[in-house]
């Protein structure tokens, strides 16, 4: 999938948007093979990375129950702390939206605008995913050396 | 599946280690994990059970090169390996670009490799991937042990299909093949990606 400067700004505007109206403090938009897609909110270091593929992981093992149940999927996935908390809600069959919010709102807040705000996000992936899939300065083949990688070569 | 962000000017591949139960899938991601310094790597995430064994996956990301400006990250995931943890091992392969196979060389193990490998290509199925499109390496670990099979053994039970793919000698333990291994994969998923210029050979170590 390819996210193009243009995707990244419509996608941003709408996670602004969402945060203000639900008084959630982070907004998470994650691929649901665990990679982080998109995020807007507070500048705190969160390892977002991880947050991502656990979350992924997390809600993909809760659709499996779903489908133990007969269900098609939660669509919501909920975890209260003492001070932070965090919702997890289907954007579309590839993405999901991550909220993180304290004590300054309420799930019930949080719900009713991650809804509005995965419609919104999902017509923009809808729309990025079927634009032809032009790579600019990734459209040529690479070169043997542009696609050699190195790792632990210097530890060794 | 791979995601190039051009906000971010980041290419995120997802690489899975793949094979059966206690080969040594998690060992290839400490060392990875231990071995390369903070700049290239995030924190490493395992989801075991009270025996050490991994109940849902392994997760650690790292990046090595910069492909045109962008930065290509690559994300480690292991599968649990054994066999009735099945759900969890589908539910790692979603959105997969590159695996690695991780093979118990242990001559009373050959048997649960090669059903690991039998399950890696009907769990594929289901996502409508497919091992002829995938990029993927052999690894055979645990080759300092007494009780081996052959290079040519292993390769004639698991390395078999119309397309012959790279292979490596490793323990995972203490290195030996692991970053091999790796930037094999990495690179076979980057040119999967983005091709690789005419006359120049594929797949190399």
């Amino acid at each position: 999938m390819v996210i193009h400067e243009s995707d990244a700004e419509k996608i941003n505007t709408v996670l602004t948007t969402f945060l203000g109206e639900s008084g959630a403090s982070e907004a998470l938009l994650i691929d649901r093979s665990g990679q982080l897609l998109s995020m807007t909110g507070a500048n705190r270091a969160l390892d977002t990375v991880s947050i991502s593929a656990l979350a992924a992981g997390a809600f993909s093992s809760t659709g499996a129950l779903a489908q133990l149940l007969g269900e098609t999927e939660f669509t919501v996935l909920f975890h209260q702390g003492n001070k932070e908390s965090m919702h997890v809600s289907t954007v579309d069959d590839q993405a999901i939206l991550l909220a993180i919010f304290g004590e300054r709102t309420t799930v019930g807040m949080v719900r009713l605008f991650a809804k509005e705000a995965s419609a919104a996000v999902g017509q923009i992936l809808a729309e990025a995913r079927n634009k032809p899939k032009t790579k600019g300065e990734l459209s040529t083949p690479l070169t043997a050396d542009e696609s050699r990688t190195s790792f632990g070569e210097k530890t060794r | 599946m791979a995601i190039i962000n051009y906000a971010q000017k980041v290419i995120n591949f997802k690489v899975v280690y793949y094979g059966p139960g206690v080969a040594g899938k998690t060992a290839n991601l400490q060392h990875i994990h231990k071995s390369l310094p903070d700049v290239s790597k995030g924190n490493m995430i395992s989801l075991a059970a009270g025996d050490d064994r991994t109940l849902f996956f392994d997760f650690l990301p790292v990046s090595a090169t910069t492909v045109r400006g962008f930065t290509a990250k690559f994300q480690l995931y292991t599968v649990p390996g054994q066999v009735y943890y099945n759900m969890t091992r589908k539910l790692v392969l979603r959105g997969v670009d590159g695996l690695v196979f991780v093979a118990d060389s242990q001559w009373d193990r050959l048997r649960d490799n090669v059903e690991s490998f039998r399950n890696l290509e009907e769990n594929l199925r289901e996502y409508n991937y497919n091992l002829d499109d995938m990029p993927y390496v052999m690894q055979y670990n645990k080759r300092d042990l007494p009780n081996v099979a052959p290079l040519e053994y292993m390769e004639f039970m698991l390395n078999r299909r119309a397309r012959q793919v790279p292979y490596f000698e490793a323990v995972a333990v203490s290195g030996d093949g692991v970053f091999d291994t790796l930037n094999t994969v990495s690179r076979m998923v980057l040119v999967g990606e983005f091709g690789q210029e005419k006359g120049e050979h594929r797949e190399s170590a």
